[in-house]
Parts: C-alpha cells; structure tokens; sequence
C-alpha cells in the first residue's frame, strides 16, 4: 500500500500508528516529555509538508524513526554542551527528571532507575535499545534506521545490555 | 563449550537465525549456569521495557500535536496545506514554464492596460511610444504657486501675449538676428516726424503733411536730399528752414 504523506487520509493513518512509536524514541532519548512533544509534532510537519511518497506503512515509520531519532540526539547533545558550561557557574543540587511532578502518573522508583540508567548510556548504545525495546524494531530494521550493519548492532544491544546491567546493579533496581 | 552473552542477547531477541537458535535451546536445557546467565539478560531486557513511556503518557501529546497540525495544515481546504507551508517542487522545465507564463501575463497586462489606445486590441507589445505634445508634460517645481501647477509652456504665445496686454504691458517680440525694416511702420501709431514751423505743416510717420488745422496738404510726403518733397513734386521744406524733432534716420 503506497503512503502518500501529504494526503490527509494517509497521513492520519500514519499518525494513529506511528505517532506512539515515535513519542517513545523521542521520550527515551530526551527523557523529557515536553520536549518528545515538540519533536514528534516537528517530525509529522515534516513529514506532511515534504508530501513524500513511502512504499508502505512501515518505510513511512522508519522515515519518522530516523527523523525524530536525530532531533532527540541533537537536543541531547545542545543540552549537555548547554549544561556543561553551565554547571560551572552554578552547582546546585540536581533535580531528578525521572521524578518531576509532570506526569500524572506516580513513577515506579523501578521505572525511575531504569529510565536513569538508559539516559545515561552513551549514546550509540542509547539509540539502538531504545529502538529495540520501545520502538520494537527487530536488528535489520535498526540498521536502515542507523545506516549501520546489523552485526554491529548486534554488537551494540550486547554492550548495552551490559552497561545496564552494571547501572541496574548499583541503582540496586529490584528487576521484576 | 557455554554460551557468550553476544549470542544469548541475540537469541532473546530471536534474531539468532537456524540452526544456531535450535543449538542454543539445546545447550539452555541442559546448562544450568548459561540458563541464569540468560534469564538475568532477560530480566534487564523485561525492566527496561518496564521502564517505557505508557499509552496514558502518550496520548495526551498525542491529541495536542494532532490538533495543531489539524488546525494550522489539514484544515486548510480539502487536507491541503497552508499556502505559506507548501513547498514547491518543480522541475527546470516547469520552472521556465511558471517564468514563461508570469512574462506573458505581464507583458499582455502592459499591453491592454499600459497602451493609450485600448481599443486597438491587435497590438500585444508593449507601446510607451506615446506622442509628445503640451498635454502630456507638466512641468512642476517647489517654488510654483501651488494652485497653478501648470507652466508657461501651456499657453500658446498668443494667449502670453494677450494675458500681457491685457495688464498693461507693450511686448516688443522679433525674431532672432533679424532687424525689423522700421520700427514706425510697425507701430500702429503714427508718429510726428517732422515740423516745419514757418509754414505751421506737420509731417507724420505715414507720410502725411498737414497745416495747423491738421487739414491734409499732401500725401507721400519723403526726404529727399535737404528738401521735403510731396508725392506730386511739391517742395514742401528746404534746408536751415526747419526745426526737426525726432531722429532724421528713423523717418527713413
């Protein structure tokens, strides 16, 4: 089924679809709920503007994946060259963002370790586990999103599953 | 020989392809230590996407983002997007094609709306060939009285020169480098040229001689030599008879 993304019609069902994908990417890399919105609506404006044409509804995701990934890991990076200069000045205490008040819902201290320990992962291993456990991608579908060989993203979910296993360990997280 | 991690992270994301997922299976059932060794990597696995952002987090992002781009590029008239969002494409010679056309439109607006003669409809070049004439130029300054913007150029000489007349002034015009033959004949006025006072005649510019009564005595009155003669060969005046008034040489 072809997907043209700027026709109404196709672009709403992509969305209904997509839409909790690509929140989650942007959510897991940013870790910050505001800014996952701004992208993900960033990503559909594009996608619609470009009025692009997918061969089906999955190259269509994996085309907003990609897109949304990079704006997350841009952020990220802005962020932490933003918060490095400014850590000098001042070094107040820090607030957890896994703790804020934001959401309704009352955060697991589980679900709060577990969202620390994938944000501080480097971030080769942060992208390809985030599109293997939420994005729910199987090894050849991160590769086309990562442009990378599936060997080595093999590679990378064992190195980070490793490193989460240490962060995990020393959080003391009582893994279910 | 036990399993790596390597091969159990891909096992238990069923990416390990046949015959090694069987051979693996195999090994797990009997190996007791890479079987815990595979349910710690299953737990990790299990806690991060415990760990995930849930539906009822998503969805009110989810209906804020759709509303705004439903309300600022789907609801613009059948799904179509905003003119200021639209991006276009076009190929080069579609491109020439839109240059074309914009030409054509505004070099045939020129034509039936920047030519005089709209009527003339068969003429779809530009024309500013328009003709030079009184009307078409006016001549402005800053210093022109404001309620007559027009200038002297709109006035024909005659209507100049009557505008003067009219206010009390006697224009004198002439042509450059050309003396006029005489100024008295010019003149409308005749003019007292000479007087010979013993006999008490007076002889006008249009060479009339008259007594004291001003009764004409003789016509064609001319000069000739030092004597005034009348057209009939009458001598009228001969000289160191005379008192002249005025220049000798305009009477000539």
């Amino acid at each position: 089924m072809e997907i043209r993304s700027g026709d109404e019609l196709a672009f709403r069902q992509v969305y209904n679809e997509v839409f909790p994908v690509v929140m989650k990417v942007a959510y897991h890399v940013t870790y910050n709920q505001d800014v996952a919105e701004d992208i993900c609506q960033d990503a559909f404006i594009r996608f619609y503007d470009k009025d692009m044409s997918f061969p089906s509804m999955d190259d269509a995701k994996f085309w907003l994946i990609r897109v949304v990934k990079n704006l997350s890991i841009n952020h990220v990076k802005r962020k932490m060259r933003e918060s490095a200069s400014l850590e000098k000045v001042m070094r107040g205490p820090q607030v957890n963002p896994f703790k804020d008040g934001a959401s309704e819902l009352i955060l697991k201290e589980s679900t709060a370790a577990v969202r620390k320990a994938v944000s501080e992962l480097p971030e080769i291993y942060k992208t390809v586990i985030v599109l293997r456990e939420y994005a729910g991608l199987n090894y050849k579908e991160i590769a086309g999103v990562l442009k990378i060989s599936e060997s080595n993203v093999k590679v990378r979910v064992h190195r980070a599953r490793k490193e989460l296993e240490v962060k995990l360990d020393r959080e003391e997280v009582n893994v279910p | 020989m036990c399993l790596d991690d390597q091969i159990l992270n891909t096992y238990l994301d069923n990416e390990l392809a046949e015959p090694w997922k069987s051979q693996v299976e195999e090994h797990l059932s009997y190996c007791s230590s890479c079987r815990t060794r595979y349910q710690n990597l299953l737990k990790i696995s299990d806690a991060v996407k415990s760990a995930e952002l849930t539906a009822d987090e998503i969805q009110p992002h989810q209906d804020r983002v759709l509303s705004m781009i439903e309300k600022n590029y789907l609801s613009k008239g059948k799904g179509k997007k905003s003119f200021l969002h639209r991006t276009f494409k076009l190929s080069a010679p579609q491109m020439i094609g839109v240059a074309a056309a914009f030409v054509v439109v505004f070099v045939g607006s020129w034509a039936v709306f920047g030519h005089n003669n709209a009527t003339d409809s068969t003429i779809l070049l530009p024309d500013v060939n328009t003709t030079i004439d009184l009307n078409n130029i006016t001549q402005t300054r800053s210093t022109d009285n404001a309620a007559t913007s027009k200038s002297l150029e709109n006035y024909s000489l005659d209507e100049i020169l009557k505008n003067l007349d009219a206010r009390g002034y006697d224009v004198d015009i002439r042509l450059k480098s050309i003396q006029p033959l005489s100024l008295e004949k010019m003149s409308s006025e005749v003019k007292v040229i000479a007087k010979i006072e013993s006999k008490g005649i007076t002889i006008t510019s249009d060479g009339l001689a008259k007594d004291a009564e001003g009764t004409i005595i003789a016509t064609g009155v001319l000069l000739e030599g030092n004597q005034i003669v009348a057209s009939d060969g009458t001598i009228l005046w001969k000289a160191e008879e005379t008192t002249v008034i005025g220049d000798q040489n305009q009477s000539n």
